[in-house]
């Protein structure tokens, strides 16, 4: 084998130099990783293929009877179309809800003060509450007969 | 390589689950049923019978909940195939009911895609039909003759209560029983696996669900027990999997990329190695059985990544070996040295053969999945389905609402328990979502990942918050009083019944959107008047069957691709292009027709042989649905090939670039073949209050050419509410030009 090996070394030279992979360079913990998803969650769900293909506006206008232009938040009428905004909101009250579920969670640990499970389990549940609400709001919203 | 940890008996396991459960029972101190009264003191059952009841309770509950939630547009109409893929799919399995399998395998249609034909055996994935005939005969063994229409449509209702149990399997694999039937509940009604399963709708997705779980469960049970009987069982599962359904390219790439993982994470064991080596072997040999997929797991892009894998394993496998052989210096140089080698071959052997043509790209559908804007760029066909489209987040919560929020909450509980299992678990939630973000028809393959998810989540919360809960004890009088935790047992009710209002909410959604939404057949409309009465509209079918009675049996059908698998089904005549798409030229030469004047179509219409052309017509009803509203898709594919070059979409916009059909309308546009043939005789119709004759109440316009006669064509039939127009094309003239 060492035969196979000293070919090229007959023609190249070896520079003196040592490379070091940086030691700042880790193989990412779970958590981290878990981040990382729930960030591609939010692009995900909020519509981003969809903004990139059929390039929707940001968010609609449409004339009143005074000819001024208003602007519209929501696509109404369509489950299948959206403007990059509505989207984008919301993803993140979808990303939001997650969040509040896993602060619930983590306020049950043990060794926490009064004042910080308070403040986890306020947070939680505010998260959730708006979560759910505002989600269930926007698809009213969006369809008019949502629910009849 | 070997763990001491997998030699646990099973029996061992199993009882000390059971040890644990009572030690709980104990703690809540509550039962599941309450105290009998002493003269039924015999029927109080143990802990262990009362959990069993529990889950065949919930489990047959739910089974039964998805086979009847799926029946509302039986209810509404009659017991129909819907929309039209299923016709086709509908006619093959009749075929093979009649026929037998071997007819089946080497069926040669004729009545399709006129002059070409189409070979069905080799090009459709027969598991579904096989699966209906085999159904279809068992049931006529012990005498209970339904017709073949009825088992097509409610096999894919029974199919998803079979779903229902296998998910409750997987989720048990994933994690406990707990989750299992909380995800179990869930996928009973989650809309996403709805709105492709109602009754009616006989088409692959519709048991392909269930072949994926059912593969997935055996794949969890494989990894973890590293034993060849569930890995065997596994391939058998991939086997019929690939017979049902094109989307068995996720599972070839999902099961290798789960692999890798393990791999990457330092996982690896010879439990993966066992499970993956034969799921890899047999289910490919297995694959290859189907004549549609032929050698593909050998040749294409889309399978070379579970080969690269599988080649990865071995080497992986055969270093852990020579390590624990050989000393580390020995070990190091030879290491060296086989990477080096193997990396250099077979890059070289990879580029060689994708240059030569042997290994082929990735196909066009799948190569859109990866690359979004590919389709719209370069296949029209493939981008104008509205299935094909990219999803919108209405979409997501429509179709499944409350799991939106539980799945990141899910995939959190499954990265702080990190284990082989819940790797692939995350692995499958999150390739799916960015698939579901794709293509709004890959929701489907969603749909199922979100209720394991979601059932993980739930039960996590439920079981952290349960445990805060008082115990009501009579036995024992202290209670611990925790400093750090005001109102504990409030606190742990509030989060219990906040759960269990989201998950009514989430019944209750889910019911609505299948009454409202999914349960349409498509083939027969309905609509409400303004006194609140539903009218009916079932011209479809009245078209079909004018065209079956009144038409010689040779009769060539011409019509846009959208109808052809209903054509063939039931009107049984020859059509000319239908839902297969397989022969873009011979579309793009039928779009040609219908985009260019009578006198170019004619010539397009004797060279193919056509006597009949079907057009669909919403102005009169107000259906949105019709070909003038798909007319541009006619025009884009028909100038997609050499002899359409001449039609450019441009020419049929207005000079402002709109598309209108009325007299600012484009000439071009309102000369052409389909033009003419929607609106013959429609300028004489009143169709609103207010409005002129002629007026369109799709497009909101009165339309531009009213008075014309038709040159080549004269009309054989316009049914009732004017949705479906039949045209027999005139025989050249006696006497020449």
């Amino acid at each position: 084998m060492e035969t196979i090996y000293k070919i090229p070394f007959a023609v190249l030279e070896v520079p003196p130099i040592k490379i070091k992979k940086p030691s700042f360079i880790r193989i990412p913990t779970p958590m981290v990783v878990f981040g990382m998803v729930l960030f591609s969650y939010f692009l995900v769900t909020g519509g981003i293929v969809y903004d990139v293909i059929v390039e929707p506006p940001s968010i609609g206008s449409t004339t009143d009877e005074f000819g001024h232009s208003r602007p519209v938040a929501f696509m109404q009428y369509r489950v299948n179309g959206q403007y990059i905004m509505e989207g984008l909101a919301s993803s993140f009250l979808f990303v939001l809800g997650g969040i509040g579920f896993v602060v619930l969670d983590k306020a049950n640990l043990t060794g926490l003060s009064r004042l910080q499970r308070t403040m986890l389990l306020t947070l939680g549940f505010f998260c959730v509450i708006a979560a759910f609400f505002g989600s269930r709001i926007f698809m009213t919203i969006k369809l008019p007969g949502y629910l009849k | 390589m070997y763990d001491k940890k997998d030699h646990f008996p099973t029996i061992y396991k199993f009882c000390r689950s059971q040890f644990h459960f009572v030690q709980a029972q104990r703690r809540f101190g509550f039962t599941i049923f309450p105290a009998f009264p002493k003269w039924l003191g015999i029927y109080r059952i143990s802990i262990e019978k009362q959990e069993t009841l529990l889950k065949l309770i919930v489990l047959s509950a739910a089974a039964i909940l998805s086979f009847s939630t799926r029946l509302f547009a039986v209810l509404r109409f009659e017991s129909v195939i819907h929309e039209f893929d299923p016709y086709f799919n509908f006619r093959s399995t009749k075929y093979l009911a009649q026929e037998g399998f071997y007819s089946f395998h080497n069926w040669f249609d004729s009545r399709a895609w006129y002059p070409l034909g189409r070979i069905i055996g080799g090009t459709i994935y027969p598991g579904l039909m096989v699966t209906a005939a085999a159904l279809y005969h068992v049931l006529h063994a012990v005498n209970i003759t339904i017709d073949v229409r009825e088992v097509c449509v409610f096999l894919a209702p029974l199919f998803s209560s079979l779903t229902v149990l296998v998910t409750y399997y997987l989720t048990k694999e994933l994690k406990d029983v707990g989750s299992g039937l909380v995800a179990a509940a869930m996928i009973s009604i989650v809309p996403g696996y709805i709105s492709r399963s109602v009754a009616g709708s006989y088409d692959n997705e519709g048991i392909a669900i269930f072949c994926m779980l059912l593969t997935y469960y055996m794949w969890v049970k494989a990894v973890k027990t590293g034993s060849l009987f569930w890995s065997t069982l596994c391939a058998l599962a991939y086997f019929y999997m690939v017979s049902s359904w094109g989307g068995y390219v996720f599972l070839i790439n999902l099961i290798p990329l789960h692999v890798l993982t393990l791999m990457v994470t330092g996982r690896f064991s010879h439990r993966i190695y066992v499970a993956y080596s034969t799921v890899y072997v047999l289910g490919t040999i297995l694959s290859m059985q189907i004549s549609f997929v032929g050698f593909q797991p050998v040749q294409s892009s889309e399978h070379m990544a579970a080969f690269g894998v599988f080649g990865l394993c071995q080497i992986h496998a055969f270093v852990d070996y020579l390590r624990s052989k050989l000393t580390q210096q020995q070990f190091d140089a030879l290491f060296r040295f086989l990477a080096t080698v193997v990396v250099v071959v077979s890059v070289v052997v990879g580029a060689a053969l994708t240059a030569l043509g042997k290994i082929s790209p990735w196909t066009g559908r799948f190569y859109s999945l990866l690359d979004p804007s590919y389709a719209k760029n370069n296949i029209p066909i493939i981008a104008s389905v509205s299935e094909h489209q990219p999803t919108s987040w209405s979409s997501f919560y429509f179709d499944l609402q409350i799991l939106v929020l539980l799945c990141p909450v899910g995939l959190y509980f499954c990265f702080s328990k990190l284990n082989d299992h819940n790797i692939f678990i995350i692995l499958y939630g999150v390739t799916s979502v960015y698939f579901a973000g794709v293509m709004v028809r890959l929701m489907l393959v969603l749909a199922p990942v979100m209720c394991v998810l979601s059932g993980i989540a739930v039960t996590g919360i439920l079981s952290v918050y349960m445990r805060n809960l008082d115990v009501i004890d009579t036995k024992t009088r202290k209670k611990k009083v925790d400093t750090s935790y005001p109102v504990k047992n409030e606190i742990a009710t509030f989060v219990i019944l906040m759960m269990t209002f989201f998950l009514i909410t989430y019944t209750f959604h889910s019911t609505w959107v299948t009454a409202e939404a999914y349960s349409s057949p498509s083939i027969v409309l309905s609509a409400s008047q303004h006194d609140g009465s539903r009218i009916i509209f079932d011209d479809f079918r009245e078209a079909y069957y004018w065209l079956r009675q009144n038409t010689p049996e040779d009769a060539k059908v011409m019509s846009w691709w959208d109808y052809g698998y209903q054509i063939t089904a039931m009107a049984n005549r020859t059509i000319l292009v239908d839902n297969n798409t397989w022969n873009n030229t011979h579309i793009s030469r039928v779009g040609q027709a219908m985009s260019s004047p009578e006198d170019k179509a004619y010539e397009i219409m004797r060279e193919l042989d056509v006597s009949y052309v079907l057009v669909i017509f919403g102005g009169l009803t107000g259906y949105a649905s019709d070909d003038i509203n798909k007319f541009l898709w006619m025009v884009r594919i028909g100038g997609s090939t050499d002899k359409g070059s001449h039609i450019k979409e441009a020419d049929y916009f207005t000079p402002q670039g709109e598309f209108r059909v009325d007299r600012e309308g484009s000439p071009v546009l309102l000369n052409c073949l389909m033009y003419k043939m929607c609106y013959y005789r429609f300028g004489q119709v009143y169709t609103e209050q207010g409005k002129p004759s002629g007026y369109d109440r799709v497009r909101n316009a009165e339309i531009g050419n009213k008075d014309f006669e038709l040159d080549v064509l004269e009309e054989a039939y316009t049914t009732e509410h004017w949705i479906v127009r039949i045209y027999k094309v005139k025989d050249l003239n006696n006497r020449g030009a």
